[in-house]
């Protein structure tokens, strides 16, 4: 994909993002970023709202183009697709344990989790641990055919350590890169790639 | 055969320190001496794993050690391992004296194997319970030993796909050699002593790299052979009401796994007393004394194979918060704790909780109901339906208050969430990202109400119920609980605030001649963050996020003689545990488990 087609697919991944946070979900330079941006801006492909851009509808459907043309290789791949299968079964057990996270079971019903019994949480994060060892081979697999998905696994790991060093926020927080919002972008991209649709 | 080097039997005499043998081993022996029931294991101790680590394969001697420990569980539940006609199985378990995360997850069913899966299929008369067995003994070894990202396997195939499945991802595939799953468990436990997060963990709580994990071994118990066999679940009080009186469920000729699976319904545990008294007698006597000596509600997992009964797991056992409050004050009144540990127990996030709005008695049956769903965050919300994110987001700017109905919601739809006071979808459950993205940020919120059910109501005003899982029309009427008026509460509150570091006052009893600083009128007062600069030189204060954790350790950081709230009993308990020391994540030794979960 051209430096152009992936910054506009990464804000397509961030929805509202800014051009810090785009190149960082790219891995592009932030000056060149900045540049394709404020072309983009100019040209009506992306709008502009305080320090945040997001996609115009056009840049929307010109992206999904871009996509067959880019992505065909990778949709044709059987390792890449394999491991795609592998993430979206893991994929299952991440929103378990974020479910977990979020309500615990007490006598059988469900109540949320106030986190007032760290023993929980830490079994919890441990769980987050576990989930995180299986897919970090999915992610090198991954990586191996898309070599910037492999900024995904960097973030992942660095959400993970800030929540097992106590800084809860890092789990499930959706207004931060915790490890919820970071899984999620990962997974918005891999559909983007393969062409999938998110089933709920 | 000489004294065991690497091993320790638990057979109920005085049991080697905890860092010999880990809490696991060490809570058992525990057990054992208070008399309880639990089933036979022995321990692979701590230098067993430090001899491991040095020399890359496990010590000399082991092996043997670990065939006469296997004997020892042979000869005390009359079965056989890696044979029939009752063949014995084993779980295996990692446990360091310190609970750590990263460590090898339990593996059960060990010892099963073509042989002893057609064993067990005739001893309990049920061939798809030996098969599901085997199975689970399969996706165990294959996730855990053979670390496959995916061990799941298919229920409907059979047992040699299953081993085909597996081998094309691992070619040395689950050992048929009874004795060496149990060699290659106990590796997987060592090796885990080193993994990332163990080592990390380690590092950042100055644990010792040398102290070493232990392994348990223990047989497992099995409630399906037969009609005097079962299992079930106690609480000795109700985890939702607090009441004193034993709650839980019994499933006779039943396995753990059926109780969770929902494949049956359960028993209350009442009716264990009329099918098998004089075990309902020994399983209440005993959760009496794990109380006793726990000093707090415990949840306890048993089993009852041929007559016996089995005590699988007891640990603190979870609540809700109405459940916290009266069980604590209760315990304090019956001299089981102390009013100290009372009010360390019961947290200022439980006492909100319970003070929070909710709808007022009967309205919502008399309300029309426009949706219902699965309740997926709880909390109640009033407002205009809108069903943009955009327009959620100009209209609550505009100082109208919305509820946000969609579809279902994507990260697009965050900040419309933000500005939203509930919000509601049409598809979707208690995983998808409207639920998930509303529990974090505290949002009332339904899923999954129904195509066309939420959507069409854009303009109307409603009243969203997240517990319940509704959408009346129209602004209901929302109570807010008096925490004067409950007993225990206000018993609670008494003790509170004798002992709180802070003096919390409703705004009523306020002293008058005191300059109180409003948080409400200042710039930032409702931001936590900025508290400790805006309080700094000020006696008194009210409003903002004073009543919050963070504004209750900002008062009294400052120095603050009282703070203005309503209710006062969360500040209060707040300022207890604040003033009680940071109460940061520090290493706690392992609690009892030997159970499923």
């Amino acid at each position: 994909m051209q430096a152009k087609h992936l910054v506009l697919h990464g804000i397509a991944i961030k929805k509202h993002a800014t051009v810090d946070e785009v190149a960082g979900i790219t891995g592009l330079d932030r000056d060149a970023v900045q540049q394709i941006v404020d072309d983009a801006v100019a040209a009506g492909r992306v709008q502009q709202a305080g320090d945040k851009v997001m996609l115009a509808p056009a840049a929307q459907m010109a992206l999904t183009g871009e996509y067959r043309k880019a992505f065909s290789g990778l949709r044709e791949d059987d390792g890449f697709l394999a491991a795609y299968q592998d993430f979206e079964k893991i994929n299952v057990d991440l929103k378990q344990v974020i479910t977990e996270w979020q309500t615990m079971t007490v006598g059988g019903e469900q109540v949320p989790n106030d986190h007032s019994d760290s023993e929980y949480d830490d079994a919890v994060i441990d769980k987050l641990g576990d989930v995180h060892e299986r897919v970090e081979g999915v992610l090198d697999r991954l990586a191996a055919k898309l070599p910037r998905l492999s900024i995904y696994k960097n973030k992942l790991l660095t959400a993970l350590e800030k929540a097992e060093d106590g800084d809860t926020a890092w789990v499930s927080d959706a207004r931060t890169e915790s490890y919820h919002t970071v899984w999620f972008e990962l997974h918005e991209d891999l559909l983007r790639i393969t062409g999938n649709k998110r089933s709920e | 055969m000489n004294e065991p080097r690497w091993t320790v039997i638990l057979d109920g005499s005085a049991p080697p320190p905890r860092e010999r043998i880990g809490g696991k081993a060490w809570s058992i022996a525990r057990m054992r001496s208070l008399d309880l029931p639990v089933p036979p294991a022995f321990v692979v101790t701590t230098e067993a794993c430090a001899a491991y680590q040095a020399e890359g394969d496990l010590p000399p001697g082991l092996t043997d050690e670990l065939a006469a420990g296997v004997a020892w569980l042979e000869e005390c539940t009359d079965r056989t391992f890696g044979s029939g006609p009752s063949p014995l199985l084993i779980s295996v378990r990692s446990g360091a004296a310190i609970s750590m995360p990263g460590m090898m997850d339990t593996i059960l069913n060990l010892g099963i194997n073509e042989t002893t899966m057609a064993a067990l299929a005739t001893e309990a008369g049920d061939e798809r319970f030996a098969r599901d067995t085997y199975r689970r003994f399969h996706e165990l070894y294959a996730g855990i030993v053979l670390k496959l990202p995916d061990p799941d396997l298919d229920p409907d195939s059979e047992p040699a796909a299953w081993r085909a499945s597996i081998e094309q991802s691992a070619p040395q595939g689950v050992p048929q050699d009874v004795r060496e799953q149990l060699a290659a468990a106990v590796r997987a436990v060592f090796d885990s002593w080193q993994s990332r997060r163990a080592k990390r963990y380690r590092k950042h709580h100055d644990i010792p790299d040398d102290l070493g994990t232990a392994v348990t071994v223990q047989a497992m118990v099995f409630g399906n052979l037969d009609d005097t066999s079962g299992t079930g679940v106690l609480f000795t009080r109700d985890p939702l009401t607090g009441e004193r009186k034993p709650y839980g469920e019994y499933l006779a000729r039943a396995q753990g796994e059926d109780v969770v699976s929902g494949r049956f319904t359960p028993q209350r545990i009442e009716e264990l007393a009329t099918a098998l008294p004089a075990i309902h007698d020994q399983l209440m006597q005993a959760g009496d004394t794990l109380e006793a000596e726990n000093g707090d509600i415990q949840d306890i997992e048993f089993t009852v194979q041929h007559g016996t009964l089995y005590l699988l797991q007891s640990r603190t056992a979870k609540r809700a918060p109405a459940a916290a409050v009266r069980a604590a004050v209760e315990m304090a009144v019956e001299g089981r704790i102390n009013r100290q540990q009372v009010l360390e127990r019961v947290t200022a996030s439980q006492a909100r909780s319970l003070l929070k709005p909710h709808l007022a008695e009967g309205v919502a049956d008399r309300a029309e109901t426009l949706a219902t769903g699965q309740g997926a965050s709880p909390g109640v919300g009033v407002g205009i339906v809108v069903t943009d994110s955009d327009e959620a987001e100009r209209r609550h700017a505009a100082g109208e208050a919305v509820v946000l109905a969609r579809a279902t919601t994507s990260p697009d739809d965050v900040h419309g969430m933000l500005s939203a006071t509930a919000v509601v979808t049409e598809q979707g459950g208690s995983t998808s990202h409207a639920a998930v993205v509303g529990r974090s940020l505290g949002l009332p919120c339904v899923v999954g109400c129904g195509d066309a059910s939420v959507t069409t109501l854009a303009g109307r005003t409603v009243t969203v119920d997240g517990a319940a899982g509704a959408i009346y029309a129209g602004a209901l009427d929302v109570v807010i609980p008096d925490e004067r008026a409950d007993k225990r509460l206000a018993q609670l509150l008494t003790w509170a605030a004798e002992a709180s570091p802070l003096a919390v006052y409703r705004p009523e009893d306020a002293p008058a001649d005191t300059n109180i600083l409003d948080l409400d009128r200042i710039e930032g007062g409702e931001d936590p963050e900025r508290l400790a600069e805006l309080l700094a030189g000020h006696t008194a204060a009210r409003g903002g996020a004073i009543a919050s954790d963070e504004g209750v350790a900002a008062a009294l950081i400052a120095g603050l003689t009282f703070i203005v709230a309503d209710p006062t009993l969360p500040p209060l308990l707040a300022a207890i545990a604040a003033g009680n020391g940071p109460n940061e994540s520090r290493p706690t030794p392992e609690s009892q488990s030997q159970g499923r979960r």
